[in-house]
């Protein structure tokens, strides 16, 4: 009898508590999703079906993409391009990273202000005043004729040079705060436990911090080349036809030529090496630990 | 001597702290902190949070640097020396092992930053070191895949492995739960009497200072309370900030009505007279002061039994429990309520509201200085060590 009597009583109170709980998640995301779904899912899954339904359903626009000497060399440029700005954003953000995290209060809130602000500036409004500092008659080109350096203004502009100069600028921010938060999960006890056995302030920072900061790194950079694989307004503003990246031809494709199907194709197969490259990511250092969730 | 021989046994390094200070803004976290620790000592530094003996560790360590004050490590100002020059060992509360390194890459680390030892030397120092702590056959593993207590031998062992002549202790055992935390006490004073390093242990568990310490130093508000042996400081509080921290304690306020010579009575709030064996504060007649009595020093009977050199009082059972070995009672005296701790065959009889009486040794019973006086005598105890 009583042990009958009590797994119902149990029962009755696993069921009592979830039903309304649960529905609270639901409802929570549920404007999210609705948005997601009508102005995301919807029209991606309906790039996906134009680049293979154009007359009849053909794989033609894929086989198009990775024939066409055009393409081939396009994505080389772009994963090039997006490569070197990504090492170029890590080199330069780590030892800001570095000074942010074991800097304290005032200084960190001063330096996370100056990293802050250009991250709040448009890209388009950043690829524009890298378009006036690198000019014929821009700021650097005055300042080196002025201290008579050249003679002849420079070319800076319209060459991987200023593309790439620019992409790393408007990348630095976002790396920084990746690796920043990336390092302050680092035990600050490591450090003090590394010093009092013996070793240095670079000893302990080669020893135990750097090879620590590695995930937080291999992170960054992977979101950040994702992202530098999609950029457009830079090249387009500051680069040559030989720097152009795959957006651009997208853009090309689809408001220039109206070749939507084709298109739509190049953007599935961006899409698809981006997802990849964060499934990777997300494999073997988890995704959340870039937002600050706890290690695994 | 023999400092990195492979077998050579260390001694203990001396350690001098002298008027050491160190303020965070307008708190001073250590307050003049003086204190002598002899070679080969195992020093607790025992405190409620906040009462300045962790910054008394980092000073030592040298993760913060004095305000003023110096630090002697055998009669040589360590002061100005970095930390990694030091030559302190040290385990941390939370182990702090390197995440990225093997069980025996830690315990090596200090040996590939301090010594040239060849790669056959090193590894056998840490199989040595392995050996000590127990954990031979787990050298290859990663400290996420060991138990927080395997982990605390391997700190140990990091802690040791370059022969340090002195080794600190930040609350090592504060993470374990109570069985295995008994099981590490005699683990770290095996290992204390077999490498005769000098320790200095910080904790907030008086059981673990009693049991494990040489020398214990009380800390309370940036100062030095009281040091000595853990008897000493159980048996003879030099204050009410030491009798009331360590162990359980009846602390009644009393008035001292007569003094001579080694003897000294004082008078309580409902007029019972108290003999006491004199002790560091005497006073005078007509001072105040409050009178300990420890509860496991204390008799109950259920009939009067008056006997030579014994106090006694009567009272009712206000509170009575079971422990097991023990029965603990709260007897009510007067307006007072009084602990007692008795021993299960001598709790037969008593029951709830019935009438008792308390007796303990006149030795057993110590004269201290008024709470509003305290402060004073920390700040004496301090200088006088």
């Amino acid at each position: 009898m009583t042990a009958a009597a009590e797994p119902t009583a149990r029962t009755h109170l696993r069921l009592a508590v979830p039903s309304a709980v649960r529905l609270i998640p639901a409802l929570l995301l549920l404007p999210c999703l609705l948005w997601i779904s009508f102005f995301f899912l919807v029209p991606l899954a309906l790039m996906c079906w134009r680049s293979l339904a154009s007359d009849g359903f053909a794989f033609e626009t894929y086989s198009v993409l990775f024939t066409s000497p055009l393409y081939t060399k396009v994505m080389i440029t772009t994963v090039k391009t997006a490569a070197i700005a990504t090492v170029g954003a890590l080199v330069l953000a780590y030892p800001l990273a570095y000074v942010l995290t074991i800097s304290g209060g005032k200084v960190r809130g001063l330096i996370l202000v100056f990293v802050l602000i250009p991250y709040w500036v448009d890209i388009i409004v950043r690829s524009f005043s890298w378009l006036i500092l690198l000019g014929d008659n821009g700021l650097v080109n005055k300042a080196l004729i002025g201290i008579g350096v050249v003679s002849a203004p420079l070319q800076l502009l319209y060459n991987p040079f200023s593309v790439l100069l620019a992409m790393v600028q408007i990348l630095l921010p976002l790396t920084t705060v990746t690796l920043f938060g990336a390092m302050l999960r680092i035990d600050r006890t490591l450090i003090a436990a590394a010093k009092i056995h013996g070793a240095s302030e670079w000893q302990a920072f080669r020893t135990v911090f750097f090879p620590l900061s590695l995930p937080g790194v291999y992170g960054a950079g992977l979101l950040v080349f994702v992202l530098a694989l999609g950029f457009y307004v830079t090249p387009a503003l500051l680069g040559s036809p030989r720097e152009t990246m795959i957006a651009q031809t997208i853009m090309v494709e689809a408001s220039q030529l109206l070749d939507w199907p084709q298109a739509s194709a190049a953007g599935a197969v961006l899409l698809v090496i981006t997802t990849t490259i964060a499934a990777i990511y997300n494999r073997y250092f988890s995704l959340d630990r870039l937002w600050g969730g706890s290690d695994k | 001597m023999n400092e990195f021989g492979v077998s050579g046994k260390p001694n203990g390094a001396q350690l001098r702290l002298q008027n050491l200070t160190k303020a965070f803004g307008p708190t001073k976290a250590v307050d003049e902190i003086s204190l002598d620790v002899p070679t080969g000592t195992f020093v607790s530094l025992l405190g409620p949070s906040g009462s300045g003996k962790t910054t008394t560790l980092n000073l030592i360590a040298g993760f913060l640097a004095p305000d003023s004050g110096d630090i002697l490590l055998d009669e040589r100002s360590i002061a100005d020396v970095p930390p990694h020059k030091r030559n302190i060992g040290m385990v941390f509360q939370s182990y702090s092992l390197f995440p990225h390194m093997t069980v025996s890459e830690n315990v090596g680390f200090p040996l590939r930053m301090r010594t040239s030892l060849s790669r056959e030397q090193s590894r056998h120092r840490i199989a040595e070191m392995l050996e000590l702590v127990q954990l031979s056959h787990l050298g290859s593993r990663y400290p996420r895949q060991l138990s927080g207590g395997q982990q605390q031998r391997v700190a140990m062992a990091r802690a040791l492995v370059s022969h340090p002549r002195l080794l600190l202790m930040d609350e090592p055992l504060g993470a374990l739960d109570k069985k295995l935390r008994e099981q590490m006490q005699v683990e770290i004073k095996r290992i204390h009497r077999s490498v005769g390093t000098t320790v200095i242990y910080v904790t907030h568990d008086q059981s673990e200072a009693l049991t494990m310490s040489d020398v214990v130093v009380v800390m309370h508000q940036a100062r030095i309370a009281q040091i000595g042996t853990p008897r000493a400081l159980y048996e003879a509080p030099a204050n009410l900030f030491v009798a009331d921290f360590l162990g359980d304690s009846n602390l009644l306020p009393a008035r001292i009505v007569a003094v001579s010579g080694d003897q000294v009575q004082a008078e309580l709030a409902n007029g019972d007279i108290i003999h006491a064996a004199r002790s560091t504060f005497a006073g005078s007649a007509g001072d105040r002061a409050v009178v300990l009595i420890r509860p496991e020093d204390m008799s109950v009977r259920v009939n009067r039994e008056q006997g030579d050199g014994l106090n006694l009082l009567a009272g009712t059972v206000k509170e009575i429990s079971y422990h097991g070995d023990t029965f603990k009672l709260d007897v009510g005296v007067g307006k007072q309520s009084l602990k007692a701790k008795v021993a299960r065959g001598e709790g037969t009889g008593m029951e709830l509201g019935g009438q008792v009486f308390l007796t303990w040794k006149f030795e057993a019973t110590r004269i201290l200085r008024p709470q509003d006086e305290a402060d004073r005598s920390i700040a004496t105890a301090g200088d006088a060590r």
